[in-house]
């Protein structure tokens, strides 16, 4: 398996793990409370460092195992993939964005609105990393 | 627009060049092992450049590598 898939499922994994959780306590405490919140701001804190923690141990793992496989510079493949892949992101992106932007503030409010912004970068990079993962099992 | 596939004898060139590995065959294009494995099994189409690169590795005009087979036209 190449390194940069690899890594790619790594923070597809590193995410899962961080913002799994703190998305499930996000919609299940709806409760309203004056910005900023500081006890959501620290939640989200907490995913955001185990996110960097999982991200640091799995990158430092696959250097130790991928024998000089994370020095070598992408070559055409892996930027070509690497574009489909944002590319694919941006559309959600932007989707989630006009979502959150335009629309939520006439429904909701507060954390509501944060967290809903937070989900549309998440899902982005997911799709990002996804779609790199998936590029490389399929050869393309 | 015509459609059509391209095929390789990449693998079949390795073999004259006395079994030449992918991973060689990428270091001397500056391509990885695995996008070698892509281009031979045709889910990856390479650059102009990089074609150009594998014919000249293996001292051949680039049809010689690389084929353009039309399905259908439309």
């Amino acid at each position: 398996m190449p390194f940069r898939e690899k890594t790619a499922w790594l923070s597809l994994l590193a995410m899962a793990i961080a913002f799994g959780p703190y998305f499930t306590i996000a919609s299940l405490d709806r409760a309203v409370a004056p910005l900023p919140d500081l006890h959501r701001l620290g939640l989200f804190a907490a995913a955001v460092t185990l996110q960097v923690i999982v991200l640091a141990a799995g990158h430092a793992y696959l250097r130790l195992v991928s024998h000089g496989d994370a020095v070598v510079p992408p070559d055409e493949r892996d930027r070509e993939i690497e574009r489909r892949a944002i590319t694919t992101a941006y559309y959600v992106l932007i989707a989630g964005m006009i979502m959150v932007g335009f629309i939520m503030p006439f429904t909701a409010r507060g954390w509501e609105i944060v967290n809903a912004a937070l989900l549309v970068v998440v899902a982005a990079e997911a799709v990002h990393y996804a779609g790199i993962g998936f590029s490389y099992r399929r050869q393309a | 627009m015509i459609q059509g596939f391209i095929s390789n004898r990449i693998r079949e060139l390795r073999f004259h060049a006395g079994e030449m590995s992918q991973a060689e065959l990428g270091a001397r294009i500056g391509v990885t092992r695995q996008t070698i494995a892509a281009i031979e099994a045709g889910k990856y189409a390479p650059s102009l450049e990089a074609a150009f690169r594998i014919a000249h590795v293996f001292a051949v005009p680039l049809n010689e590598v690389f084929s353009w087979s039309p399905s259908s036209e439309r």
